[in-house]
């Protein structure tokens, strides 16, 4: 079976990140015999008053691959991990999917991006993951997390949002790259013109010149760079590519 | 809190320099860094994003 796996508001300033739980969660269940696992995706959520996130309100999500009826096992496992590791005055939420196919996500896709731009309540989320089905726990605090986590679930089904966690942190800042030699890396499966969408050709050359980070566009780790006045590309700051918008990826 | 505690969403100059005389600045894990430059603010595991940029959780930033 196909699961998907979010957890949230797992940290406060002083803790390890929601990031490095999510991932060993994961490697817990790869140790347990589970997997393969995709990478992890960062999903960016609403920043508002009235919502109480530690510093940035993202959430972070992957999937992966079980025996069938393993769901109890996955959700024991990331429970009590959880448990074990979120950090004092944390709300920690967990969301775990059982993916068919042959549904229809729609609804938790909106619930996902009206998470992006929308004041949410628990109310709302245990209404939208009962109407699928859905494992949704809160594991200490307010569990507000389970908002958070229910829509990087949604987000990552919909698959044109999110950046990958730890992308392209391995590559020589100021150094030039082909295409192909970027696509050896895991997290870029393809390279493309952010002006044009246009996916560059494996002998096209890439100026990465500032930290940059893949994105999931059309369910794909994609990496947006920007043509050059002469021709040549270089490389997207995060900070631009954070302010891209819903409606690039549309 | 004071308007003094924060920075706008791209002050990254003033982000870089102040980030460099905190005592109280320390890295935020990677996927969260923002700015170009390692040492800044936006990149301290002690700012917290808001609407309008980035407040700090420990000391004033001017």
């Amino acid at each position: 079976m196909k699961f998907y796996l979010c957890i949230d508001d797992t940290d406060n300033l002083d803790s390890i990140g929601t990031g490095a739980i999510t991932e060993q969660i994961l490697k817990k269940l790869i140790d347990h015999g589970f997997g393969p696992c995709s990478l992890v995706t960062r999903h960016q959520l609403y920043i508002h008053e009235d919502i109480p996130y530690t510093s940035h309100n993202s959430s972070m999500c992957f999937y992966g691959e079980a025996p069938d009826e393993s769901l109890s096992i996955i959700i024991d496992l990331a429970s009590r991990h959880l448990e074990t590791v979120s950090a004092v005055g944390s709300d920690p939420g967990l969301c775990i999917l059982q993916y068919h196919a042959s549904d229809n996500y729609s609804d938790l896709i909106a619930f996902g991006k009206a998470a992006k731009h929308t004041v949410l309540t628990k109310e709302d989320a245990i209404k939208c993951a009962q109407s699928f089905g859905i494992h949704l726990s809160e594991h200490g605090g307010t569990g507000q997390g389970i908002i958070g986590a229910l829509a990087g679930v949604g987000l990552r089904i919909f698959g044109n949002d999110g950046e990958i966690k730890g992308a392209l942190k391995h590559i020589d800042l100021n150094k030039k790259y082909s295409v192909a030699e970027l696509m050896t890396f895991p997290e870029v499966e393809q390279v493309l013109n952010f002006q044009t969408k246009e996916r560059l050709t494996p002998d096209s050359v890439i100026h990465m010149n500032n930290r940059s980070k893949t994105v999931m566009y059309h369910h794909h780790f994609v990496l947006f760079v920007a043509k050059k006045d002469d021709g040549s590309y270089e490389s997207l700051p995060k900070a631009e590519i954070r302010k891209l918008g819903e409606n690039f990826y549309a | 809190m004071h308007k003094k505690e924060q920075l706008n969403l791209d002050d990254w100059f003033q982000g870089n320099i102040t980030a460099l005389a905190c005592l109280h600045f320390r890295q935020d894990v990677e996927e969260e860094w923002i700015a170009e430059e390692t040492i800044s603010c936006y990149n301290c595991r002690y700012r917290r994003w808001v609407q309008s940029g980035i407040q700090c959780m420990k000391t004033p930033m001017e």
